[in-house]
């Protein structure tokens, strides 16, 4: 099964093009891929409980794409309240998938 | 024994080699801290990691940078001394002595036009794109961070 990691490193809500990855990560779920989204940096905001691109995050969490926070990035801006569906995750964790090799990486 | 493991760890790992791009330079950004957080759970797999450094990310590897202290209401919290980005490169490129093999090679012309060719930190490689040609066509993983505004 073909394998993607998508990783947003920008405050989606502020760098509007940013929400095509939900598009680009739904698409790819659909053709069958295993897709891992990892949000990092600013990109944890959008993790935040309740938040509108929470919302959309937790909607590809229920298709099967796992949605990850990077803890670090998440300490760092006071965000301990996770959206359901979107998991806690580590530096340890990215690199251990990426370990496993990817179709393709996509960072933005 | 440790050889061994290490041997495991190689074998178990798919992915032996892994090409990051950065053009990020000190203190604009996140990225510079990310790569390096990644780069250092990379070697700790046994995974070779090349780094390639163009544009403002040429400045990261410059020696001349230095520790200044911290203004005196902050350094209980924060610490005596404001580290610096490359103090944490050069840890890296020590580190893998022990783990997976790092590489970090700065793009000459970004060098040359910012003034840092020489100046760069011992254990940096000062090369052209031909370099990340070869990074790029020997990695079995390439992560290209963007740059933005």
């Amino acid at each position: 099964m073909a394998r993607y990691l998508i990783v947003a490193s920008r405050d989606i809500t502020e760098y509007t093009n940013g929400q095509s990855l939900s598009d680009l990560s739904e698409n790819l779920r659909t053709e069958g891929a295993d897709v891992f989204f990892f949000l990092i940096e600013n990109g944890v905001i959008s993790a935040r409980k309740d938040s509108r691109e929470a919302i959309r995050l937790s909607e590809l969490s229920g298709r099967g794409i796992r949605v990850m926070a990077d803890d670090v990035s998440c300490r760092a801006r006071g965000i301990d309240r996770l959206h359901p569906g979107i998991e806690l995750s580590s530096m340890d964790e990215l690199a251990d998938a990426i370990s496993e090799g990817f179709g393709n990486i996509y960072w933005y | 024994m440790l050889q061994e493991e290490a041997e495991e760890g190689i074998l178990k790992n798919k992915v032996r080699r892994v090409a990051i791009v950065i053009s990020t330079g000190s203190y604009m950004r996140e990225a510079p801290t990310t790569v390096l957080r990644l780069a250092e759970k990379l070697l700790e797999r046994d995974i070779e990691v090349n780094i390639w450094a163009f544009e403002e990310a040429v400045t990261l590897t410059n020696r001349e940078q230095v520790e200044h202290s911290e203004p005196p209401s902050l350094r209980k919290v924060i610490g005596d001394k404001h580290a610096y980005v490359g103090k944490f490169i050069d840890q890296l490129l020590r580190a893998g002595l022990h783990t997976g093999k790092l590489d970090w090679v700065t793009c000459i012309l970004c060098a040359q036009e910012r003034g840092v060719e020489h100046h760069q930190m011992n254990g940096v490689i000062v090369g052209t794109l031909g370099d990340l040609w070869k990074f790029v066509r020997s990695a079995d993983q390439v992560i290209a961070i963007p740059a933005y505004r």
